[in-house]
């Protein structure tokens, strides 16, 4: 290993990467514009659902009724229909999500202390939606029912208000939400988007780094050179790392300063973190350019790859905990699960070397090899 | 009639460069491995995959302090079952289990307290649990806290009608409202429907974009490119041609999907008119294909336009309304995304495969993609005219 010669590789790398302007722009743009994308697009409040309803009682009890929901900022009243037909065919047409319906002699038997069945009509088609605009819904009829029964206890039995509530809510939750206390989406979403885009961004930057160069023949000159192929590597991964942290670094930014989520564990501890799993990923960038002879086969796989790892086994959308143990045995043999755990640790849970020294060891373990399986791979000759 | 031969020998011919274009891709294709088996991939095991993933809280480990060990909290916790929750362990210090949690083993912890029944029986105060949840990934803790939230005031209900005039207040019935449910195109909410149908729009928007310019690309790297300038095709055909080549190959994918994945693997309701469905993707194909092409003329070689096709693909296909729905988007994402054919391609799709609806109800969400595709279409050749001069 000869150190100049080392350098002499990175340098004209990061020539290149200077050089080719659009590639230099795409290199740091796009987890930027990743960040953003995914910010927005994975934090799902279901907001402003469009929604009509079908009065057929008209009293006071009614229209008091559909203002929970008119004046709910989870809904956006599309307006009172006359018939369940129009009202279906609001929803074929993908105009309303849902329909509520409250039937004659609504009020006249919620004041005797009868039940009475309202129905709601909802579309179907986007499930995730539909739970949760289906809850909106039973917590309004929810919070509807219980003020109800309440007046009703108090004016029937004479009970004091506070008894009544007491009667009709015997047993009560007091829940505490731990390490993200006001259930802000963007919380969980930006830190884990940090492993995400660098799982994907890094080995994209170096698989196309050296198949560049298988593709247009450059790279025969490093096959007749006096370089060792370990130096050739040293050189190559140097700069495209440097690269991927500084995204990194700036992905952090992001993640604190614009979207706002806290950073409670410790930064140095994250850093050094981050930098062996940009070491990691950049060596599976390389391991993949060995496998490939075309750029676009490159990004192809790379993308393939990240996204089941991350999507599938890191644990950012499905807790590892809950996983199949088939699963869960795979996700612990990947390197994202257990730099995603370094991820919720420090910036959500406030942890450090303390709580995440086994993930950090284990990243480490991964890093050395895939740089010795990268090294193994990578011959100095073109087979044919 | 001499000119009228000369045309119609126009037209042929127009017709006849075109086709020997749009063959030529075929076999280009097949030849180019990685890209062929990509479309394998994206078409058929991608979704498959794609629709395992749910955002519905599944398997949820559940670690419970029952201090009272009584039938009603034992009650309590045999509610916490499959497929949401799944209890590991019903008597935890909650010291231990604190640091459980902290782990990431667990996401919900219940503390029963010790005179939990008591105080239940003597009915002057109401009885309370503790309940812990981690909120890490927020939207998985959010449905965990409102599940048990749930089974708990539906255990409270189920209490207070055996016991409320046991506690003085006789009084029969109390009013009550029930929502009766009906789901509609879906009321087995069945999930894979879902995420099967989005991800092959997501795919068919992909090869719709990727295809097309990664083929006009590829004349750029080998300098074929060249070849298509002095030949005797107008611009206007090269671009065609390679869509129409890539739409065919877009609709046999899509085609394999819907089938064989779609309606047989996951038992999709396929409820509307299927030629419909394909006529509309093939217009989708040349509304979106636009944008790839206008990537096509940046890029100089194909490193560089995979790199600019997911700075468009990712963005149009998270935010588009495939998995948010774009009425919960700020004002000012919502203007964007009402430029995105998919915006409609999403309603047209949904429309005919799930809600079995028809062009009379459709045409409006047509018209607009179309109208975004032909301007795409424009000024993507308008910078490829640009650059044959």
């Amino acid at each position: 290993m000869n150190l100049q010669r080392i350098l002499v590789v990175a340098q004209k790398e990061a020539r290149e990467i200077l050089r080719d302007r659009i590639y230099f722009a795409l290199a740091f743009l796009l987890p930027v514009v990743l960040m953003l994308v995914f910010g927005y697009g994975m934090t799902q409040e279901v907001q402003n659902v469009p929604i009509a309803i079908i009065d057929h009682d008209r009293s006071a009890l009614s229209r008091d009724y559909a203002h929970r929901f008119i004046d709910s900022r989870y809904f956006e009243f599309k307006g009172y229909v006359n018939s369940v037909k129009s009202a279906e065919l609001l929803l074929l047409d993908g105009k309303v999500r849902a329909v509520i319906v409250l039937p004659e002699y609504f009020q006249e038997r919620l004041v005797s202390g009868l039940p009475v069945d309202i129905q709601t009509l909802l579309d179907g088609t986007f499930t995730f939606r539909l739970r949760t605009i289906d809850g909106y819904i039973q917590a309004i009829n929810g919070a509807a029912n219980a003020e109800t029964q309440a007046r009703y206890l108090v004016r029937r039995a004479g009970l004091s208000s506070s008894r009544a509530q007491t009667l009709l809510q015997p047993l009560q939750v007091q829940t505490r939400y731990l390490y993200n206390q006001e259930l802000r989406e963007i919380w969980s979403v930006a830190p884990a988007l940090i492993m995400f885009i660098l799982t994907l961004t890094s080995p994209l930057l170096m698989a196309l780094s050296v198949v560049r160069e298988k593709e247009t023949g450059t790279i025969y000159n490093i096959y007749s050179s006096t370089i060792t192929r370990g130096e050739y590597l040293a050189g190559k991964l140097l700069p495209n790392v440097v690269v991927s942290f500084i995204n990194g670094m700036v992905l952090i930014l992001l993640t604190v300063f614009y979207f706002g989520a806290p950073l409670k564990g410790d930064v140095v501890f994250f850093l050094v973190a981050m930098f062996i799993y940009v070491i990691w990923a950049t060596s599976l960038g390389l391991l993949i350019s060995v496998i490939v002879k075309t750029q676009i086969a490159a990004i192809l796989i790379t993308v393939i790859l990240a996204m089941v790892l991350v999507m599938q086994f890191s644990g950012m959308m499905i807790p590892v905990s809950s996983m199949s143990d088939t699963n869960n045995m795979i996700a612990h043999s990947m390197a994202p699960m257990h730099f995603n755990n370094i991820v919720t640790q420090t910036f959500l849970k406030g942890g450090g070397l303390i709580s995440s020294w086994r993930d950090l060891v284990t990243l480490i373990g991964f890093m050395f090899g895939f740089l010795a399986l990268g090294y193994l791979l990578f011959h100095k000759q073109s087979k044919s | 009639m001499n000119l009228q031969n000369e045309s119609w020998y126009q037209i042929a011919l127009w017709f006849r460069q075109v086709s020997v274009m749009i063959l030529k891709e075929f076999p280009q294709l097949v030849r180019d491995r990685a890209v062929f088996a990509y479309i394998l991939y994206i078409f058929t095991l991608d979704i498959i995959i794609a629709s395992g993933a749910t955002l519905e809280l599944k398997n949820a480990k559940v670690i419970i302090n029952d201090g009272d060990r009584s039938h009603i909290s034992r009650e309590l916790i045999y509610r916490f079952r499959a497929p949401y929750f799944d209890v590991v362990d019903v008597d935890m210090h909650p010291d231990a289990a604190l640091r459980s949690l902290d782990h990431g083993d667990a996401t919900l912890f219940l503390d029963i307290p010790a005179n939990f029944n008591e105080t239940l029986q003597r009915g002057q105060e109401p009885a309370v649990i503790q309940m812990l949840v981690d909120t890490s990934i927020a939207n998985l803790g959010y449905l965990a806290a409102s599940y048990g939230t749930q089974i708990s005031s539906e255990l409270g209900a189920e209490w207070v009608g055996q016991h409320l005039s046991a506690a003085g207040a006789s009084v029969g019935s109390l009013p009550q409202i029930n929502n009766q449910r009906r789901i509609r195109f879906n009321p087995d909410i069945n999930e894979s429907w879902f995420s099967s149908i989005s991800e092959l729009l997501a795919v068919i928007t992909v090869a719709c974009i990727f295809l097309p310019s990664i083929a006009m690309v590829r004349e750029k790297e080998r300098g074929t490119f060249e070849q298509l300038m002095v030949s005797p095709l107008t611009p206007f055909q090269i671009m065609f041609s390679k869509i129409v080549a890539m739409m065919i190959v877009m609709l046999i994918g899509s085609a394999l999907s819907l089938f064989v994945i779609l309606e047989f693997l996951f038992d999709v309701p396929l409820r509307g008119s299927l030629p419909l469905f394909f006529a509309l993707t093939a217009l989708y194909a040349f509304a979106t294909a636009g944008l790839g092409m206008l990537a096509a003329t940046f890029a100089r070689n194909s490193g560089q336009l995979g790199m600019l096709l997911m700075l468009i693909v990712f963005p149009i296909i998270m935010l588009s309304g495939l998995w948010v729905q774009p009425e919960s988007m700020p004002i000012w994402l919502q203007q964007i995304i009402n430029l995105t054919p998919l915006r409609y391609f999403i309603d047209i799709a949904y429309g005919i495969l799930l809600r079995g609806a028809g062009i009379d109800v459709l045409w409006d969400s047509a018209v607009k993609m179309a109208g975004i595709g032909v301007i795409l279409f424009t000024f993507a050749l308008w910078r490829f005219q640009q650059q044959f001069k």
